[in-house]
């Protein structure tokens, strides 16, 4: 696939995320438009391109576990159980209606309990089935793609914040105390997609899922403390993508257990691994 | 030549040539180390792939150059920011110089035998550059300079320079020169830096003459010769930083008794993050793409993990900075730099802000 037609699947995939409703709805759109099919041959290409989107859109759809699934040789289209940071573990079920309206309480069909972001159909479950490795590093990159575009979502939010919103007589954007807030921001998440784009084997995938849970939080803080008042409504979009990306962080091992992980290899092996080859 | 052949031969030539540097590290022995290792990986090639012929080049792709500053920096066979000077000269020189003054100098700078320095901040223009008052007046075929540069790095060891002086207001008032620097009239002195070393120094010009046909470039193109060493600074020499910063690091991990597995993986994961995206610009630098604002998220990726390397440094090796006079003394001092040198932090963070952010003028 060249540049065009990936430029071309983007912008057909962004239509899809913000013209329809989140959730079941949105899986639909997305197996109609070749979903998996894509998955099974291109997934270098389609789940940067899915996950950045689903991220940047701010929309949910239940495409984790396929990835999942796929990596792990199994057939797409059903569940499987996800470890979650603190050893619980979770379901991400596919079928659930999200609640239409922003606060309300997530109602997953069977023992339900109150996820942080309510339009994650995400159900605690009391155990679950360790993931083979290929299949934990391949969620893993699904899930670090997602961090980073709503990372991406809250930079551009507090962008347009900066610019628009005036005191003392000029737009809080020319104040550098708030320029360098969403330079910083920029840097993690570039910084966290180089990682995402040489991701590869298992280890270098882990490494990317902490990269970007980190740069998504870093996000979350600074776009928060641009936006500062009207960031704390829940009139303002902001808090969704900052919900969801403490949600996306814990899952399949948040950044700040993933790192002391990698130290542990690390030690273990005594020698830092060299990725990114000339 | 591509580059899995360039590493192979080297790594086979390097087995067999030891160039481990020797047991004097004062500054004028890590010149000495410089200079032999230039030399010999220019007497067998290696120096001169990446440049082109009329330089005394091999030719090749300029990414030849990293894999070959990696090698070294990997070795830990020469001080990556002495190895990498050549990185933000010669590019110049090349684009910059009369053809002939280039294919005159270049090869004693790539062969050892010389050292030159880069003659651009000065005590009242550091982070803002363009306000240069060294200046430069024209007498008949000369030009005469007078004023003052600082932080020259290895200026006393130097035998040429590359200079920015004022010819005219404004930015298009910069010239560029090449001079020698046993030309009467020029002072060094060294400045004593924290991490022990005279590095640095002043560099004091009075009623100095330079030939016009030192000039680089034409009268007024001083801010573009600045702007030129910026994609080699920022991709080759930064390649080399990084692979430094690994043999460190992999020093850290059979040195640490602290084993707080948390600080060794997030040190790591910096490192690595500022890797990957070094290696996304080496690769734009390779597909032709020019290098431009984005590349100060590059600089503070790498200067951020190299401050984070040495602060867990010395949090897991206690005592190993301020006890000891291990390298690990001057190196964790030198790192405190990395985020001031080249264009401070908080200068790229003002260029991202208003060339990737768009958020207008502060």
């Amino acid at each position: 696939m060249d540049a065009a037609e990936r430029d071309l699947l983007g912008q057909s995939l962004r239509k899809i995320m913000t013209s329809t409703a989140a959730g079941p709805a949105l899986d639909g759109e997305l197996t109609d438009l070749g979903w998996p099919e894509l998955l099974a041959e291109l997934p270098e290409v389609a789940v940067p391109l899915v996950f950045g989107l689903l991220g940047e859109t701010g929309t949910v759809a239940s495409v984790l576990n396929d990835v999942i699934l796929a990596a792990a040789g199994q057939d797409i289209g059903g569940t499987t159980t996800l470890p979650y940071a603190g050893g619980s573990w979770l379901v991400w079920d596919r079928d659930v209606e999200p609640p239409a309206e922003a606060g309300a309480e997530s109602s997953g069909p069977t023992g339900a309990f109150a996820v942080l972001d309510p339009a994650l159909p995400l159900r605690r479950v009391e155990a679950g089935e360790p993931l083979v490795e290929s299949a934990l590093a391949a969620g893993r990159r699904a899930l670090g793609w997602w961090l980073v575009g709503s990372g991406r979502a809250m930079l551009a939010l507090a962008r347009e914040h900066a610019l628009a919103r005036a005191q003392f007589g000029r737009p809080i954007a020319s104040f550098q105390a708030v320029r360098h807030k969403l330079a910083e921001t920029l840097v993690a998440l570039e910084g966290a997609e180089a990682t995402l784009l040489l991701a590869s084997d298992d280890f270098s995938s882990l490494l990317a899922k902490a990269a970007a849970g980190q740069a998504a939080l870093t996000a979350a803080k600074h776009c928060q403390q641009v936006l500062a008042g009207i960031g704390y409504t829940t009139e303002h979009a902001l808090h969704h993508h900052i919900e969801r990306v403490l949600v996306l962080d814990g899952l399949l091992g948040s950044s700040k257990q993933l790192t002391k992980q990698i130290g542990a290899t690390l030690r273990r092996d005594q020698v830092a691994p060299r990725y990114a080859h000339l | 030549m591509d580059v899995s052949e360039f590493r192979t031969g080297l790594r086979a030539w390097l087995e067999d040539n030891d160039l481990t540097p020797g047991p004097d590290g004062s500054l004028a022995g890590q010149v000495e180390q410089l200079g032999r290792v230039r030399r010999a990986l220019f007497d067998a090639g290696w120096m001169r792939y990446g440049w082109p012929e009329h330089v005394g080049g091999l030719g090749g792709p300029a990414v030849l150059r990293a894999v070959l500053g990696e090698e070294i920096a990997s070795r830990e066979l020469a001080p990556p920011n002495f190895y990498a000077l050549i990185e933000v000269l010669v590019p110049t020189m090349i684009d910059y110089a009369r053809p002939e003054l280039a294919a005159e100098m270049v090869p004693r700078l790539l062969n050892g035998d010389e050292q030159w320095c880069q003659g651009f901040s000065e005590p009242g223009s550091g982070s803002d550059l363009a306000s240069l008052s060294t200046r430069a007046e024209q007498r008949g075929d000369t030009w005469v300079v007078n004023g003052q540069k600082v932080w020259t790095s290895l200026a006393q060891f130097a035998q040429r320079c590359v200079l920015l002086a004022r010819t005219g207001p404004g930015h298009g008032g910069i010239t560029a020169f090449f001079l020698d620097m046993d030309t009467p009239g020029i002072t060094v002195r060294p400045i004593l830096a924290m991490h022990g070393e005279e590095e640095f120094c002043e560099v004091f010009f009075d009623d100095v003459v330079i030939p016009a046909d030192r000039l680089l470039g034409k009268v007024g193109d001083g801010w573009a010769v600045a702007g030129s060493v910026l994609p080699f600074e920022r991709s080759t020499s930064f390649w080399h930083r990084i692979n430094h910063l690994y043999a460190r690091f992999d020093h850290l991990l059979a040195e640490a008794v602290d084993p707080d597995e948390g600080a060794l993986g997030a040190t790591y994961l910096g490192l690595h993050t500022a890797r990957c995206r070094s290696h996304g610009t080496q690769r734009r630098l390779a597909d032709g793409l020019p290098l431009g604002p984005e590349t100060s998220v590059d600089k503070v990726l790498l200067g951020t993990s190299e401050q984070h390397l040495y602060d867990t440094v010395r949090e897991l090796l206690p005592g190993a900075v301020e006890l000891t006079d291990s390298q690990w003394r001057p190196e964790y001092l030198y790192s405190r730099a990395a985020t001031i040198y080249g264009g401070s932090s908080e200068i790229q963070r003002n260029i991202i802000a208003r060339r990737l952010l768009g958020l207008g003028k502060e």
